[in-house]
């Protein structure tokens, strides 16, 4: 299946944006940041929404994230 | 077996914590926030809700909420991680080694000035008189919320205000009230600092630091934070910038169940019930001879010391001791409140409830002083 990815500037940011759009009833997953998609070590969350509805929530809730990527398999 | 040492380590824990600690042994096992498989997930999820119940207790941000080992080491990222040469601090007579050792090991080695202020039973004195003692140069107020001899509550919120108006940082060591006094960010704290294991009825090895934000700190440890790994540089942004190394997972879920514990009960009947207790215990001492109390009027909370003449208080905490009463004497970690009080040659005897105590225990532990009156 096709995911949107948020590659996170953290765990914690990471664990907030789950809880906020499990809360909307979004689905979002926590997975490590896959290589082939960002560069650097850490966080991301695995949407099925569209990246800038989700992107939007964040911002709007003060989620910090750094990167987006389309198309994630898994 | 009768704890009245609560205002070091709240013991009896509530079976829900005992439960709780359980569980993080045996079921949240990962290393939260290190990998990417579902057991460090998972207990990463268990630390973040914990990170949310401590955020919604004190009106702060969840990423605002830094683990620490206890609160003295939230103290001291703190003050060491504002402080810095040419800065001016100012503490109060009052306060633990926790605030006066890093601000005076900071005064030795790394060019900061401090103040002491001296606090009385008027609040508004007392913040006339912190505000004679407030320089250009004053870069922060770190004080005790309430003492750990005394049970004095400072002007906390009258504190707070002043530091927003003067842009001085506030840092506060809640170790005493966290958990027993209703406290929020909006007070005007810039850092809260607490422990986990007194009145928030969590495991030893836990502390809080709670940042506003409006102020930065420098890290004094570095280390691992499971993200940027392949830079040199500091991971930047709260809380991770201040939590390198492996988290005390464990730790922080049995905290997790004492703050639900503390909720569930209402930190006002466990204020309530603390200080129904101390005053049984307060007017108790007052029929006895030869006893003396360290307590003012205005505001105080459930923590009374005292002395008995012809006795070093460690010779009474003893005496208790031996007929299964457990009281601290001594010190308490704090030296400028014992000089305040004049209490140097004997330390005093410290009586500090928590919501398990019962009024039988006060009974029990009246009657053993009496004896020896």
């Amino acid at each position: 299946m096709n995911y949107n990815l948020i590659a996170m500037t953290s765990i914690t940011y990471a664990q907030k944006a789950k809880s906020l759009l499990n809360a909307q009833r979004m689905y979002c997953e926590i997975q490590k940041t896959p290589s082939e998609y960002f560069s650097g070590c850490g966080y991301s969350i695995r949407v099925k929404d569209d990246i800038s509805k989700v992107t939007a929530i964040l911002r709007e809730n003060g989620v910090k994230y750094k990167q987006t990527a389309s198309g994630y398999r898994r | 077996m009768i704890n009245f040492d609560n205002s070091a380590t709240t013991f009896p824990m509530p079976e829900a914590v005992a439960k709780a600690v359980y569980t993080a042994v045996k079921r949240y096992g990962g290393n939260a926030g290190r990998s990417g498989h579902s057991l460090s997930i998972m207990t990463a999820g268990k630390v973040f809700e914990v990170r949310e119940a401590l955020s919604q207790l004190f009106d702060a941000k969840p990423e605002n909420v830094v683990f620490t080992l206890n609160c003295t080491h939230a103290l001291n990222l703190a003050i060491k991680g504002t402080l810095k040469a040419g800065d001016h601090c100012i503490i109060s007579s009052l306060e633990h080694n926790s605030v006066s050792r890093p601000v005076y090991a900071m005064s030795r080695r790394s060019g900061v000035t401090f103040s002491v202020l001296e606090v009385i039973d008027d609040d508004e004195q007392t913040l006339d008189r912190l505000k004679r003692l407030i320089r250009d140069n004053t870069k922060a107020i770190a004080m005790t919320i309430c003492s750990n001899v005394t049970g004095k509550i400072l002007p906390y919120k009258l504190i707070g205000e002043l530091c927003r108006r003067r842009g001085i940082v506030y840092i506060a060591d809640a170790a005493q009230a966290a958990g027993v006094i209703p406290l929020s960010m909006s007070d005007g704290f810039d850092f809260l600092c607490m422990s986990g294991h007194k009145g928030l009825y969590g495991p030893t090895g836990t502390g809080v630091l709670i940042s506003s934000e409006r102020f930065p700190l420098s890290t004094i440890i570095e280390g691992g934070t499971g993200t940027t790994s392949l830079e040199l540089e500091q991971t930047g942004g709260l809380p991770e910038q201040l939590e390198s190394g492996t988290l005390n997972s464990v730790g922080i879920i049995g905290l997790g169940a004492g703050i639900n514990f503390v909720k569930e009960k209402g930190m006002q009947k466990i204020y309530d019930h603390e200080m129904r207790l101390t005053n049984a215990f307060f007017q108790g001492l007052a029929e006895m001879k030869d006893i003396t109390v360290l307590r003012g009027s205005g505001n105080y909370s459930a923590v009374v010391s005292f002395n008995k003449n012809g006795f070093h208080s460690d010779e009474l905490a003893e005496y208790l001791s031996d007929r299964g009463i457990f009281l601290r004497g001594g010190y308490h970690c704090s030296a400028l409140a014992h000089k305040y009080l004049k209490t140097e040659k004997t330390g005093a005897v410290r009586f500090s409830p928590s919501v398990m105590n019962t009024k039988d225990d006060v009974k029990k532990l009246l009657f053993e002083l009496r004896r020896i009156s």
